[in-house]
């Protein structure tokens, strides 16, 4: 009796929960027309009937993230009446793989590698946007023509189309610091790549350690080096050898890529100037390697790694406070500009729909990026948004270095084949901060890439 | 004929010394793990679970209370307050980064700007100004000596995790019928197996145990096709009958290799006595056959309570359809970093398939054919 109570009980909590969670999602986060600083017209004139009508969206976020997704999703169900279910977390990537192969693709897929959406492309699984949403961007985006190309794939009879929109950024070329630190010792922060290099040489003469670098990821080791190697191309070559390179007309072991890669060694391969010495790059997992700045007494002073590594910070860390970021500079005497490193989503269709069509609309209107810029974490190129939404003065100062970039180039390993972006390039990482030369370890990448042709 | 029963050999403190090191070898990690589920994210970061055990020293940074929490005393301002939330002893302080154990506990020191202050042996400092304190407030490096302490925190967030107890549920759907129907399926076809004489029953008994090897990674695309095409889709029963196939060949091989070592004797006088096939497994080789069955139940659970894979590729990823793993996976972050959750939720998913085994091991039972032959 009691047993069978308890999971009577237990079944009535579980549907309790069920039913506030979906009450919450129709829950709209900032009510329309009340903020005066949203853009609350384009959110009136999207609106349009498709009641009845359901759209699945598979993508890579889980936890906060998926929840945050969920906010703006639930202003395009308001909108129009359509059921929409998002379906994120972990394994995206063999997920959308198996499911769009087997026959039971979601509606939209949110793809964070440009190599799979050009992939699934390729397979002839994506539907093409419209050709007004290729204008739409070029007008909209800041940089317009270069997401334009991000989304651009030959489909499955060669046409080339645009097939992903890109909603979504993250900013890669960031170095974050602790202010007060620098003040105890009286640093100040460097404005050109060559003062970086005193100031990384200044720290080390003091006897103290500059840059805590972590490569360790499980199965992904490699990859934070990889950033570093993408921002060093666009400060010792041209944007255009940038595109060569990702697409593999420059060759990997070419002397541009080598002089690159012996950039990030100058920093990571010196024992003075990283913490633990140069032999712990490889061996100290990413997570962990930013919490040398926070220590007592400070275990180094910079580290250079995206947007997203705040979450890693010990708990209570307040951004803006106890740490800051800056722009990691480019060099003075190379008349390459201001160029961002940087990643994002694309949004690409795997089955059809009218709902799935208007979704992407949906994400072209101002309201779409400044639902989720008024909390936290997301960045937009969108040149029609108000950032005074934005969530956080931190976002906002994000956000300017993306707007102010001479140059934005997409995370280039993402853009490389599989094999070579998320293999190759990454043990030749490891292989490099563990000693071998560059020219060696270029080369290997280099003909793993030969055997893919 | 020295050593008959009885006598005890000498080298036995030799085996009972290598058990004890294997037992302590092989339950290290699980200690290891069971301690670091009560430590914060801070803490596992910084130091090992062993040093949790004891007092140890530690350098801290702290950043005194912010300016609202000041107050005028006369002529000057005031913050005050405690560096430790659960006590600790300070052994020296400083006030920059540069020398961060500059200070003996109880020492006046200039912060700066006619700024002062200090902080005492047992953590409570006291910090003052001259004019009101504005903005970021001044930073305390502490060196002390803490006790251990522990939270339950990880626990609180893994139970009580938004829609765990719906994918409590979803797990038991799946798991439940994926563990008695290969079970059903495979008891059958084991004793046709090992009992009955058919043609070509070696090299069926040959082909289930090829298909042992054959990795279950191959078969996800086919499988999801075959279901989207006859209109199972993405469902419990797809689910179930997916991990039911996968599950057959090591239950019919298991099944069938017990089966085949009960005495002939039995089984030829109940076919003496006029007794079916169909009564004879019913009556007999079923009962018998317990122990196995109860073994392969136990594979079977434990396989499918820990499942992700099958799970998401075949019953999806929405809210509803999250298996527990699936929203245990969710609490580790979108980069996978929190491992006081992984630990914590280690020991929570491994408390019903304990329930199972110590259910199922009294049926784990040898003898129970002993006197039924001479």
């Amino acid at each position: 009796m009691t047993s069978r109570f308890l999971a009577a009980r237990f079944l009535a909590t579980a549907a309790a929960a069920l039913l506030s969670g979906a009450a919450a999602a129709q829950d709209l986060k900032f009510p329309p027309g009340e903020d005066s600083r949203f853009n609350w017209d384009s959110y009136e004139s999207f609106k349009r009937d498709l009641s009845g009508q359901s759209l699945k969206i598979d993508g890579p976020w889980g936890g906060v993230d998926k929840a945050l997704f969920e906010t703006v999703v639930a202003y395009f169900e308001a909108a129009t009446g359509a059921d929409v279910e998002f379906s994120g977390g972990d394994g995206f990537e063999q997920r959308v793989m198996i499911d769009v192969e087997a026959g039971s693709p979601p509606g939209i897929a949110v793809v964070p590698q440009p190599g799979l959406a050009q992939e699934l492309a390729r397979r002839g699984k994506l539907a093409p946007l419209p050709a007004s949403a290729a204008d739409w961007l070029r007008e909209n985006y800041a940089a317009g023509e270069s997401w334009v190309d991000l989304g651009t794939y030959a489909g499955a009879d060669g046409a080339e189309a645009l097939y992903g929109f890109v909603y979504k950024v993250d900013v890669k070329s960031l170095v974050w610091y602790s202010p007060e630190n620098f003040e105890d010792m009286g640093y100040e922060v460097p404005e050109t790549m060559e003062e970086l290099k005193a100031l990384t040489e200044q720290i080390a003469e003091d006897g103290e350690t500059p840059w805590c670098i972590g490569l360790g990821s499980g199965p992904a080791t490699g990859w934070p080096a990889t950033d570093w190697v993408e921002d060093m191309m666009l400060r010792v070559n041209t944007p255009e050898d940038y595109d060569a390179w990702t697409r593999n007309e420059l060759a990997f072991d070419d002397p541009k890529v080598i002089a690159a890669i012996e950039e990030f060694g100058w920093f990571a391969r010196n024992d003075d100037f990283v913490s633990g010495g140069a032999s712990a790059v490889g061996s100290t997992d990413f997570r962990d390697s930013p919490k040398g700045l926070f220590t007592s007494p400070a275990q180094c002073f910079m580290h250079h790694q995206a947007s997203f590594i705040p979450s890693f910070f010990p708990e209570g860390t307040v951004v803006g406070e106890d740490v800051d970021f800056f722009y990691f500079p480019a060099s003075a005497e190379k008349d390459l500009g201001k160029p961002v490193l940087g990643a994002g989503t694309l949004f690409v269709i795997t089955k059809d729909s009218p709902v799935a069509q208007a979704f992407l609309e949906f994400l072209q209107t101002p309201i779409a990026h400044e639902i989720w810029m008024a909390q936290t974490g997301f960045l937009t190129p969108h040149k029609g948004v108000n950032t005074e939404v934005y969530g956080d003065p931190t976002l906002k100062k994000m956000g300017d270095i993306l707007l102010q970039a001479d140059t934005f180039r997409f995370d280039g390993s993402d853009l490389m084949p599989g094999a070579i972006g998320a293999g190759a390039f990454w043990t030749a990482m490891v292989d490099y901060v563990g000693g071998k030369d560059a020219a060696t370890v270029a080369g290997d990448v280099q003909r793993t890439w030969n055997t893919l042709k | 004929m020295d050593n008959i029963a009885g006598t005890k050999s000498s080298l036995v403190w030799a085996v009972n010394i290598a058990v004890v090191v294997l037992v302590l070898l092989w339950t290290i990690p699980t200690f290891g793990l069971l301690v670091s589920s009560f430590r914060d994210r801070d803490q596992i970061a910084t130091t090992g679970w062993w040093s949790s055990l004891f007092p140890h020293e530690a350098s801290l940074r702290f950043r005194i209370g912010d300016a609202e929490t000041q107050r005028q005393e006369g002529e000057v301002f005031v913050i005050d307050g405690s560096v430790f939330e659960a006590g600790g002893t300070v052994s020296a302080f400083g006030t920059s980064n540069r020398d961060p154990a500059a200070h003996e506990p109880g020492e006046v020191v200039d912060f700066g700007d006619g700024i002062s202050g200090t902080v005492n042996e047992d953590g409570s400092y006291r910090v003052t100004s001259p004019v009101a304190f504005e903005g970021r407030s001044p930073r305390l490096f502490v060196t002390s000596v803490t006790p251990p302490r522990f939270t339950l925190e990880n626990y609180d967030r893994v139970l009580f995790a938004q829609g765990l107890g719906r994918a409590f549920l979803n797990t038991m759907t799946v798991t439940i019928p994926a563990t008695v129907i290969p079970i059903l399926v495979a008891a059958f076809a084991a004793y046709a197996l090992a009992w009955m004489e058919f043609p070509g029953r070696s090299l069926l008994i040959a082909s289930v145990v090829g298909l042992l090897v054959v990795p279950l990674q191959l078969a996800l695309i086919p499988l999801l096709q075959l279901h989207n095409a006859i209109g199972i889709g993405k469902d419990y029963l797809g689910i179930w009958l997916a991990h039911s196939a996968f599950g057959l060949p090591l239950a019919i091989y298991l099944l069938r290799n017990y089966m085949v070592g009960l005495p002939r004797e039995i089984i030829e006088s109940a076919r003496v006595d006029g007794a079916t096939d169909f009564q004879i497994f019913l009556k007999i080789i079923l009962p018998l056959s317990f122990p196995a069955l109860a073994s392969f139940a136990i594979f079977q659970f434990l396989w499918t309570w820990n499942d992700l894979l099958i799970a998401t590729v075949f019953l999806g990823n929405t809210q509803d359809q999250l298996v527990m793993t699936g929203v245990l996976r969710e609490l580790l972050g979108s980069r996978g970093g929190d491992w006081e959750i992984l630990a914590a939720s280690a020991f929570v998913s491994i408390s019903v398939p304990l329930v199972v085994f110590f259910a199922m091991q009294k049926y784990l039972v040898r003898g129970l054919l002993a006197g039924s032959v001479k």
